[in-house]
């Protein structure tokens, strides 16, 4: 098969403002943030910022700073202090109770509209987006297991707050 | 190389049936972990216990529901409890008005109640309430040959005066069972000094039973399961042959034992806390984890057999089907 002129002409157009347009898009990323290493440590610094904001809102969510969730006064912290046994890490797994393999999101919905008697999150919401970075950021280090669990798992331990020991002492060793 | 029988007997020495059934991966029916007894004699009975409600203000709460239940199951003991102990937290936000109702559904038992405050009791009013509905938060009375003993185990240093907190504030950082603001509880000084001249005419024989709403040794500091000044009360209590200490607060099973005290936690009535990352001495003694679905799951009261040698037999009262079996039939204490 052969071109003419004027499908080589054509072909040339379209090539020329297909580079312009993605030329466009390329700007307006760079300006948002680069996508490539290496990263500035300022660049850095702000991806950590915007982490932490979301896991510090999703802390004070977990402890009741949205009355929507909640319309019996409990919070996900009455039964997950420091995100105990919410397990993110073995999400999706099996739901007894719904009766299928849900995401981590779906249990949050399932504890704020059962025990806590709320309204539930929107999904795609900055704020769920922020209740799982809570979790997770708490597990972090973590293996990822999906699947059952069986046994009660507790996060990380932070190391935070004054008068407490940097590790917890154990077994009835006292400081 | 050991009989099964010589197994058998070194195992059922007190103190190591737990540990070597956890090690080698069996279960061997009802703990034995009990200490020797005591030359004192004790009148047989039995008491039970009950804590941690937190109930909050709305009318027809699900957790008024929950004590209401630990009530009648207590009342349908049998035989009953000469009395029943509340181990604090009554109240989720200290109000007068939950105080009141906690004190409305437990006064539907049928015999004598005792108190001692928790964190949630306390923090609004610094006990105001709690002290008008309950009396003192801490005494001692004398039980057909047992003295038992009831200490205010949350005591935090000042951390709202500097920061200007309101009385809410300083509610709600108590609250929070994580908060890294509180800081560590204590009985403090002015306790410890009263048990010392408690305590001082009794003899090494006397069977003592000390409540207190925290543990008295060092569980997880960081939610508070502990007590920090534990050391000096141990110590104080020292002189007895040996004591049993039960606290609230951990909303779970479990059991220790340091030097001369066993000590026992307690099941609530209002959510289970799970088990932080730690090992325990006792890992047989943990519940099922509980099912979120199941309203009242891990959750219900508990009763205490003591015998004429001061030996006790703990038995955990759960709502649902929930112990292990190594605790399911009771244990010694």
């Amino acid at each position: 098969m052969k071109f003419s002129n004027r499908d080589r002409f054509l072909a040339g157009l379209v090539a020329v403002s297909s580079l312009g347009a993605l030329g466009a898009l390329g700007l307006l990323a760079v300006q948002a943030t680069s996508a490539h290493e290496p990263y500035t440590k300022e660049e850095l610094a702000s991806q950590e910022k915007e982490l932490l904001a979301a896991v510090d809102h999703g802390r004070d969510l977990w402890h009741g700073s949205n009355p929507s969730m909640s319309s019996n006064g409990l919070a996900c912290g009455n039964c997950h202090p420091d995100a105990a046994a919410s397990n993110p890490q073995t999400f999706p797994k099996w739901q007894a109770d719904l009766g299928r393999v849900i995401a981590l999101r779906d249990m949050i919905n399932w504890c704020i509209t059962t025990p806590q008697a709320g309204k539930p999150l929107d999904v795609n919401s900055y704020d769920m987006i922020s209740m799982e970075a809570y979790a997770f950021y708490l597990y972090r280090g973590k293996q990822i297991s999906p699947g059952l669990a069986t046994e009660q798992t507790s996060p990380v331990v932070i190391k935070s707050g004054p008068g407490y020991p940097k590790k917890p002492s154990g077994i009835g060793v006292d400081k | 190389m050991l009989s099964r029988r010589d197994f058998l007997t070194i195992s059922g020495r007190a103190g190591l049936t737990t540990l070597v059934a956890s090690a080698v991966g069996i279960n061997l029916g009802l703990v034995q972990v009990g200490r020797a007894a005591t030359s004192s004699k004790v009148t047989p009975f039995r008491f039970a216990i009950l804590t941690d409600a937190h109930l909050f203000s709305m009318p027809d709460h699900k957790f008024d529901v929950f004590l209401a239940s630990a009530v009648d199951q207590v009342n349908k003991t049998t035989p009953l409890p000469d009395f029943v102990m509340y181990l604090g937290d009554i109240a989720q936000n200290g109000r007068a008005d939950q105080l009141d109702k906690g004190k409305r559904i437990l006064s539907k038992l049928t015999m004598p109640l005792h108190f001692i405050p928790g964190e949630h009791d306390w923090y609004l009013d610094m006990g105001e309430a709690w002290r008008g509905h309950f009396g003192k938060p801490t005494w001692s009375f004398d039980h057909k040959g047992v003295h038992f003993i009831g200490m205010n185990s949350i005591l935090v240093r000042d951390f709202w005066t500097a920061a200007g907190m309101t009385p809410k504030q300083r509610m709600d950082t108590m609250e929070m069972l994580e908060s890294p603001i509180c800081g560590p509880w204590g009985v403090r000084e002015e306790q410890l000094e009263w048990l010392k001249n408690d305590v001082k005419k009794l003899g090494a024989e006397t069977p003592v039973v000390v409540f207190t709403h925290s543990p008295l040794w060092d569980y997880y500091p960081r939610w508070n399961f502990q007590t920090e000044d534990a050391p000096q009360i141990r110590e104080i209590l020292g002189k007895f042959e040996r004591f049993m200490s039960f606290h609230g607060h951990v909303h779970q099973t479990v059991y220790n034992k340091i030097g001369n005290m066993s000590s026992v936690g307690t099941l609530s009535t209002s959510w289970p806390w799970p088990y932080p990352d730690v090992p325990l001495p006792y890992p047989d003694m943990r519940m099922n984890r509980s099912d979120p679905a199941l309203v009242m799951d891990g959750l219900g009261g508990q009763h205490i057999d003591l015998e004429a040698n001061f030996q006790g037999t703990m038995h955990y009262d759960p709502f649902g089907d929930m112990l292990k079996p190594a605790i399911k039939s009771g244990f010694k204490v």
